[in-house]
């Protein structure tokens, strides 16, 4: 990484819902984005490159999005960039954003992604419009199998982390999923989708957008003389490997171990466990939690349902995981990353509502893609060098 | 924009670009890549970052790219990314990557097989969903809509725009062309590219790592990308202002240089941004013959900041290329590129 | 040149549209057309924001039209299956009277002699209106709107969303390796790569090593066995959605092949109900018939040709722990 500073000034997000009938593609993202600005109290005219992430063009068919959407976005006369790295995208948008800065090329960026999946059928899209699509449960269950399998995790622990992140999805306005009667029981009784992944341990198919506003240094500590607090990156990654050769392991992805190790040593973080106080880890089904503590070296290996199973994770445990309520409560697919990374920026600014982990200074962010392939990861403080 | 950190091309390499290839997109990169790193003494094992460039709709597969990480060697996992855009700005994102100074070599790619479906239906997809694609709005038609609008404002003229198909192409007779029917008024064949399918991979450095790599580097000395409104119905079609803001950015109008490869898929396109960017006679343009001889989408912008470079390598001062997207030149990047004594 | 596979992929999708695009398509269906105003343009088509600075708009929508003038055009001798019209036509930028930009749409001329900048030109409407810019049939050159067939009257309620469908039809080729793997399995036997580098070997006729990043072909090729164990597998519970072939939950496994170290991912399996297939299962490659022949070949990961999918062997099953995280 740079020895660039950068700052996260600006969050914004539409509210997530299944269908988003009542605004158009610039609408949706629209909402976001001027949701953002108001945060940084900046207007279209501040932004000086616009960076859009978004996962495959089949999902609303609309080939390379970033072209219609250049003049909603305000991006005229400036560069418009578009990511797209399967379902990291919305975090390596971030990071594209970010690298935009620390390169010293341009002061502030909009990173912005969405997903309007109403549009089309994302289990269409996912199977190229052919029949018998997998879908991403049918592609990811596997791994769950072998997850439990190899920790002799029992079966509740999916169960858990269902409940958890839509109570969590409870105390945040913009949540797709809002379940006030959730509970082990209701988890439990649903239909079970991709064995042994039932309904409400999916994430739902949702419409949405996030934008988040980077700065420089300078903006930083301006936004932070101004009372608004911003969130220094202490460190950012991405790391891919190649989809499937003899051997490899997509419960523990060399990729995810990497690409946590290398935010690490940036952010000079040597026990993420400790020195962590809340992390937003991509759980589309409910066992991803487990899987992500152990491959981000919070858990150590067949120990991250433990953190589960005694209460770690939850919202005023020791380890608090998906306050914002997470995949499992919210998915429009392309903005899924970049929710993650928002929210870890809003816990850090003390910006997070309802769902504030109690003097949250350092947080962590993760997104993946494909199949257990792409990883983006960035850690985010109060401090701009909390750890020398 | 201009940089004050040194990152330069080291070398690049293309696949044939042809009319229809057999090899799959990742075979096509993996070809390009070896070939692009082989002649540096370089194994996949040395790149730092790599970042690809293509779209899911030319090859008709939602996750198209997702299968050509088999062709970058990402075992250890590597550092990477991905745009939906021309390998053109993947360079732009490893330029950016590079210059915050932790790593030091990048991969960029662009690769497409255009052949595999049919443009006219394909690219409407691409245009506003609501007024444009509904229409089946196709990018001959805009080019053709363009081409009159740079036509009326004396930027070109039909000969004009014949003289440069064959100079592009190195063959034909101007008054043969001419007595053509037209394809898409005022649009005949030669005015418009070829179908082509390849990939091209490119070499990038940071200044100390390109000195030891190759003799004579060429420093990219400046790139800058602008956007346009999307819909042609709100633009000036006789003008491009996202070329002029880049061509500023890059300080250009003191800046000469000798050759300029340009991404203008049609004869009208080259003429137009020939004219904005206001460069001379003494300024070669395409002389690899340009996406009129060859048009390998999603890698056809890197491909002319590839012939840029080599430009370079052959001894030359300074050469601009550029790539586009999008309907009429929506989007624009330029890139400069040095050679130093 | 290699074999050429065709697969059409047709999109569907439905659009929702907005204050702006959405009042616009109902408009369209009273035979109405609108702008925005903005400062003192009126944009057409109408837009949410200004297209220069993104700034909002604010619905400030105003009728234009429905004639205008022609500003530019250029004429389509052979018309796309996407296009308005099936005979050739002229698409034109149509700045209707009271807007100050002009709105891309087809007219119907006959000819291109007929076609001129300032020709005058009118909507030909479509009777059965549905809410999209194509309720516009096309202009015709003179003054006078036209009806094509019968008109169906407006939308009895306001138009919200729109439904947008491309067919595109996809030729690839079929590479080499791919093809070696395709033949092979009419013998009933499945073909491997072992790349000389890592010794690994893979299925599906991948033509190159992703580890070492070289090139595999026929000097590589390595016989596998078709039998072989279930690792894991996906019992896949179908959602509808056009293309869909599949009504009741189905199977995927992943084979582990005898003597190898090769993994088939995603396979279908056969006279196996999704109730009794677990890890450990012994299978066996079940060949489709040449009567049955199809180039869809095998499910994810790769090209199997004739291999339709796999079923028990009737062998005991195999207890080994480590048998579940067999996934690649």
């Amino acid at each position: 990484m740079s020895s660039i500073p950068c700052a996260v000034v600006g969050v914004g997000q539409t509210h997530h819902k299944s269908r988003r009938l009542d605004v158009s593609f610039g609408g949706l993202v629209r909402e976001a984005v001027f949701r953002a600005l108001d945060d940084a109290e900046m207007t279209l005219e501040d932004i000086d490159a616009v960076v859009l992430g978004k996962a495959p063009d089949l999902f609303e068919g609309v080939m390379k999005p970033e072209l219609y959407l250049s003049d909603a976005l305000g991006a005229v006369g400036k560069p418009m960039f578009r990511v797209h790295t399967a379902g990291s995208v919305g975090g390596t948008t971030a990071i594209v954003a970010a690298s935009h800065v620390q390169a010293g090329k341009h002061r502030t960026v909009l990173a912005v992604a969405f997903e309007k999946q109403s549009e089309g059928n994302a289990q269409f899209a996912l199977g190229s419009g052919k029949g018998a699509s997998l879908g991403a449960g049918g592609a990811f269950a596997p791994f769950i199998r072998s997850y439990i399998h190899r920790s002799g995790a029992p079966e509740h622990i999916g169960w858990k982390v269902a409940v958890k992140d839509r109570l969590n999805a409870l105390k945040n306005p913009y949540a797709h999923l809002q379940i006030a009667d959730i509970s082990i029981e209701k988890v439990r009784a649903s239909p079970m989708m991709w064995d042994p992944i039932r309904f409400l341990e999916s994430c739902p198919s949702s419409d949405g957008a996030c934008a988040v506003v980077l700065t420089d240094e300078a903006g930083g500590l301006a936004a932070a003389d101004a009372g608004r607090p911003p969130a220094w990156l202490l460190g950012a990654s991405s790391r891919s490997e190649p989809p499937s050769f003899p051997g490899r392991d997509p419960v523990r992805p060399a990729a995810a171990m990497v690409c946590a190790a290398d935010v690490y040593a940036q952010a000079g973080i040597t026990n993420p466990r400790e020195q962590i106080d809340m992390a937003e880890l991509y759980v589309p089904f409910s066992w991803h939690e487990a899987i992500w503590l152990e491959a981000f070296g919070i858990a150590e290996e067949g120990d991250g349902w433990r953190m589960i199973d005694d209460g770690s994770t939850e919202l005023g445990g020791s380890f608090p995981v998906n306050c914002s309520g997470g995949v499992l409560s919210s998915n429009p697919i392309g903005a899924s990353g970049l929710l993650r990374f928002a929210e870890a920026a809003n816990q850090v600014r003390g910006a997070a509502g309802e769902h504030q982990v109690d003097g949250a200074k350092v947080a962590l962010a993760m997104a993946y893609g494909a199949n257990s392939q792409y990883f983006s990861t960035w850690a985010v403080g109060a401090e701009q060098r909390p750890f020398g | 924009m201009t940089t004050s950190t040194d990152i330069a091309i080291v070398g690049w390499a293309h696949t044939p670009l042809v009319r229809h290839t057999d090899q799959s997109e990742t075979q096509m990169l993996l070809h390009a890549i070896t070939d692009a790193i082989t002649p540096l003494g370089l194994t996949r094992a040395d790149i730092d970052f790599t970042c690809l460039g293509s779209c899911d709709y030319i090859t008709g597969q939602a996750f198209s790219f997702v299968s050509n990480l088999d062709a970058i060697g990402a075992w250890p996992p590597k550092r990477d990314s991905h745009v939906e855009m021309d390998g053109a700005w993947a360079l732009y994102e490893a330029w950016l990557r590079l210059q915050e100074g932790d790593i030091e070599i990048a991969v960029v790619t662009g690769s497409g097989r255009s052949s595999t479906g049919d443009p006219a239906l394909i690219y409407p997809m691409e245009m506003d969903p609501y007024f444009l694609a509904p229409l089946g709005a196709d990018p001959l038609t805009f080019a053709a809509l363009q081409a009159r609008a740079v036509i009326d404002a004396g930027i070109a003229t039909e000969r004009s725009m014949a003289e440069t198909a064959v100079r592009a192409r190195g063959k034909g007779d101007v008054d043969e062309l001419l007595g053509e029917e037209y394809l898409r008024t005022p649009l005949r064949r030669h005015d418009v590219p070829p179908i082509t399918d390849g990939a091209a991979a490119m070499v990038i450095a940071t200044g100390d790592r390109a000195r030891q790599l190759v003799e004579r580097p060429a420093y990219i000395t400046g790139m800058d990308h602008r956007t346009e409104c999307h819909n042609p119905s709100f633009r000036a079609l006789d003008d491009s202002p996202s070329v002029r803001i880049a061509a500023d950015a890059l300080g250009l109008r003191n800046t000469p240089v000798e050759i300029a490869e340009l991404q203008t898929a049609f004869t009208h396109e080259e003429l137009l941004l020939r004219h904005v960017l206001d460069l001379g006679d003494d300024v070669a343009v395409n002389p690899s013959g340009g996406p009129l001889r060859a048009n390998p989408i999603m890698a056809s912008g890197l491909c002319r900041i590839g012939y840029a470079a080599d430009h370079i390598f052959g001894g030359g001062t300074r050469a601009l290329a550029h790539s586009t997207s999008g309907p009429c030149l929506q989007q624009n990047l330029l890139c400069l590129v040095e050679g130093r004594s | 040149m290699a074999r050429l596979v065709e697969s059409t992929i047709t999109f569907p999708y439905r659009r929702s549209l907005g204050p702006v695009v959405g009042a616009f398509m109902t408009a369209l269906t009273e035979m109405r057309i609108l702008g925005t105003r903005s400062g003192d343009a009126v944009l057409v088509p109408p837009m949410e924001w200004d297209p220069r600075t993104g700034a909002e708009l604010g619905n400030d929508l105003v009728e234009v039209g429905p004639s205008g003038t022609v500003e530019s055009w250029t004429w389509v001798p052979n018309p796309s299956a996407q296009h308005p019209l099936a005979q050739p036509f002229a698409f034109a930028f149509i700045r209707l009277d009271g807007a100050t930009t002009p709105l891309l749409h087809a007219v119907d001329a006959g000819s291109p002699n007929a076609m001129s900048v300032g020709a005058r030109v009118a909507p030909r409407w479509r009777g059965e209106r549905v809410g999209a810019i194509t309720d516009i049939v096309c202009f015709v050159l003179g003054e006078s709107a036209e009806i094509e067939g019968t008109d169906a009257g407006p939308a009895s309620e306001p138009v919200t969303r729109m439904d947008y469908e491309a067919s595109i039809t996809y030729r690839n080729p079929v590479p080499v390796s791919a093809d070696r793997v395709i033949e092979a399995s009419q013998e009933h036997r499945l073909l491997g790569q072992k790349c000389p580098v890592c010794e690994r070997v893979y299925a599906g006729g991948r033509g190159y090593c992703p580890i070492d990043a070289v090139e595999l072909g026929e000097g590589h090729e390595v016989d596998l066995s078709d039998v072989g164990t279930i690792t894991n597998f996906s019992i896949v519970t179908p959602v509808q959605y056009p293309g869909q072939t599949e009504t009741e939950p189905f199977v995927r496994a992943f084979v582990l092949l005898d003597g190898s170290d090769v993994i088939l991912s995603y396979q279908p399996v056969i006279e196996l109900p999704a109730t009794d297939v677990r890890v450990g299962q012994r299978v066996v490659a079940v060949w489709a018939s040449p009567a049955e022949d199809s180039d869809e070949g095998g499910a994810m990961g790769g090209t199997y040709g004739r291999l339709i999918g796999w079923m028990p062997n009737g062998e005991p099953d195999i207890d080994d722990p480590d048998l579940v995280n067999r996934i690649f």
